[in-house]
């Protein structure tokens, strides 16, 4: 039965580009974690909640400008001037995050800024609960529904778009980090903090630096989530956070090509093993390869085995 | 020195007049639970609405008493429904009506039957609410199995063959998707070609929906709660799926609509309990509580009813505190009440003894009444 084969087919296609489009998500929010973590060995709990403000701030600044007119104008200048409006107000975020809640920690034990990032975490939830209020906001219905067949899964022209967008962002990043000075800096400041400052590296600023690209990085992913699923509530930020962690874990935490990896791997997992085996255990899938990573590869698959730095 | 002895004085003379008032008339407190706050805040304050109106129309009708709400927020969560529980019993309340969720309302029954304290629920579905022979808890609500039967003969008599469903995983929504599943085989000899679970907070559903696709359903059944509801019907829709979407009265609010999206939404069939706008009885409330509240949520005259019930029944009984509970459950258990929902008797389980659904159809983003009453399947 022919038929049969390519209805299979269709299905496979289609959970592979279910899972690559959330996978891309994952892999933007999890490169804010794994820059950070590289860099101060911190895991920034509060990253999540970045992710979670930049698709609020997506929302607001598409109302804004659709009550001024300028959607119906233009929807592209809009939308660019949404994304660019996120990108800087999450910035913002990140880099007073950095400096109010971990730079008085720098020298700390390494239990007290990891508090201070749940701290800072619940903090921010609770304000955009004030600020926007418990129920969910609804993104307007501007780009659902339309896309294109292929080879019977049905690609929206959305999870195109996310796709481009994070292939595009990693590879700009990748270019950045190998490529230019700021880049070299932070890579030095990975390897060995005291000795990059000792070479003249502004340590500081390096990792401000870290923090404000992790943070646009996570803004760009929350506006496109919001675009995505038209729907945001002030706890978007947790899970998420969770998944991209787990992602950045999975591909080895400090490195930045195991991070895309990690994200692109975690939702085909959860595609396939909520298409395949059992949806109700879509999570289970994801926490398991988690477990399974840390038993057999703790270092993950792409980090390397340096046991002084686990 | 002297102002102490003054501040002292005024203390007492307060405490004195608080005593007086005690003599004199009767203060209760009664408990309000649901999800104050959350992606279901809205359900919550519907419930806290309800039960304002129902205070005050009692308290003008009875002067002298004094009636004080105690708000439990149990943010959908069972193990904080759990701790407002205790918080009711440690407040002493002397009657608690909610929760919302099933899943809620169940284990915070247990706390209220060791507080000894009755508990009416306005909205929560699930039969094991009032299946496990407990004598403090009723409900003004349908349960899901009734809900079930009705959507099951609605598919069934439209000749609908291709069903798929799927459920949140918590009490109330699997509970409801058994139900419907239950009630297609026991009834109409029927399996639905999909069964499964999603997780509720999630919010990329198309692995799941992608399963659901293969098997080219004609119905897409769901049993849950709005904001899930609602982004599975877009993303359906988004993924080419032509099946109609089917829920039931966890997803019948505007809300469902708005994330879904119009089109998304448009047709979908949902099965809720009669418009209380038909219901003639009801007219007085709906118009005295739109007045202060705004527009009438699917529970804000239930959380009124059962509030009514309870002040009543405290009333009839001259209950002073949560000791009195079983007088008071007795009561509520053996009289016929006029509600606002007309008639209604409450059975030795607690639920009340005749439960209407209807089906809905989301026709231009309003939910429209397509079937009547008497189209209730008979069971």
């Amino acid at each position: 039965m022919p038929g049969a084969e390519h209805a299979a087919f269709a299905i496979f296609l289609q959970q592979l580009v279910n899972g690559i489009t959330i996978g891309s998500v994952y892999a933007l929010i999890a490169l804010g974690y794994t820059m950070v973590y590289g860099i101060i060995e911190l895991i920034n709990f509060a990253h999540g909640e970045i992710y979670m403000i930049g698709a609020y701030l997506g929302i607001v600044l598409l109302s804004l400008l659709t009550a001024v007119g300028l959607a119906d104008a233009s929807l592209m200048l809009t939308m660019i001037l949404v994304f660019a409006g996120a990108m800087l107000v999450c910035m913002m975020y990140g880099f007073t995050l950095e400096k109010v809640a971990y730079k008085p920690l720098r020298g700390a034990p390494r239990l007290a800024p990891l508090i201070s990032a749940l701290g800072m975490s619940i903090f921010l939830q609770s304000f955009v609960f004030l600020a926007q209020g418990a129920r969910p906001k609804v993104f307007p219905h501007l780009f659902s529904g339309v896309g294109f067949d292929l080879a019977g899964a049905r690609v929206t022209y959305i999870q195109v778009f996310i796709l481009v967008v994070s292939i595009v962002l990693m590879i700009i990043l990748n270019y950045f980090i190998r490529r230019t000075k700021t880049g070299k800096a932070m890579r030095a400041t990975a390897q060995d903090r005291r000795m990059a400052a000792l070479v003249g590296i502004n340590v500081d600023r390096v990792i401000s630096t870290t923090f404000v690209i992790g943070s646009l990085l996570a803004a760009v992913a929350g506006v496109m989530v919001a675009m995505y699923y038209g729907f945001v509530d002030y706890f978007i930020g947790f899970q998420a956070g969770l998944k991209a962690f787990t992602a950045a874990v999975l591909g080895g935490i400090g490195n930045i090509p195991g991070a895309m990896l990690g994200g692109m791997l975690l939702g085909l997992i959860e595609a396939f093993g909520a298409g395949y085996i059992s949806s109700e255990y879509k999570d289970v899938f994801a926490f398991s390869i988690l477990v399974l990573v840390l038993i057999f590869r703790p270092a993950g698959l792409l980090g390397e085995q340096t046991p002084q730095k686990v | 020195m002297k102002k102490q002895v003054f501040a002292l004085a005024a203390a007492l003379v307060v405490a004195a007049a608080g005593f007086a008032t005690d003599v004199t008339a009767a203060t209760y407190k009664i408990g309000v639970a649901g999800p104050m706050t959350g992606d279901q805040g809205k359900m919550g304050q519907d419930i806290h609405n309800g039960v304002k109106l129902a205070i005050q129309e009692w308290m003008a009708e009875n002067p002298g008493h004094k009636v004080e709400t105690v708000v439990g927020d149990d943010q959908h969560d069972p193990k904080q429904a759990v701790a407002v529980a205790n918080k009711f019993v440690n407040e002493g309340v002397i009657g608690v009506i909610g929760h919302y969720n099933s899943s809620c309302s169940i284990p915070a029954s247990t706390v209220y039957l060791e507080g000894n304290i009755v508990q009416i629920t306005p909205a929560s579905t699930n039969p094991t609410f009032t299946d496990r022979g407990m004598w403090n808890v009723f409900r003004v609500c349908g349960r899901d199995d009734q809900q079930g039967i009705v959507a099951a003969k609605f598919v069934a008599d439209k000749g609908i063959k291709r069903i798929a469903i799927l459920h949140d995983k918590t009490t109330y929504g699997q509970g409801l998707a058994d139900a419907f599943r239950d009630a297609l085989k026991k009834n109409h000899n029927m399996e639905p070609v999909f069964y499964g679970g999603i997780t509720q907070g999630d919010k990329d559903f198309t692995a799941a929906l992608t399963s659901v696709k293969a098997q080219n359903p004609e119905v897409l059944y769901f049993g849950g709660i709005y904001p899930e509801a609602g982004l599975l019907a877009k993303q359906a829709k988004d993924l080419g799926i032509n099946a109609r979407f089917m829920s039931g009265d966890g997803t019948i609010d505007p809300e469902f609509v708005k994330i879904a999206g119009k089109a998304a939404a448009e047709g979908s069939w949902l099965t809720f309990s009669p418009d209380i706008r038909n219901i003639p009885t009801a007219k007085a409330s709906v118009e005295a509580y739109e007045k202060q509240f705004g527009p009438v949520g699917p529970y804000s005259i239930y959380s009124y009813v059962s509030a009514k019930i309870l002040l009543e029944a405290v009333k009839a009984t001259g209950a002073k505190s949560a000791r009195d509970s079983k007088k008071i459950a007795d009561h509520i258990r053996n009289t016929t009440w006029n509600t606002a929902y007309g008639t209604l008797k409450f059975d030795k389980k607690g639920d009340v003894t005749e439960s209407p659904y209807v089906v809905y159809e989301t026709r231009d983003g309003n939910f429209v009444q397509i079937t009547g009453l008497n189209q209730q399947a008979s069971k």
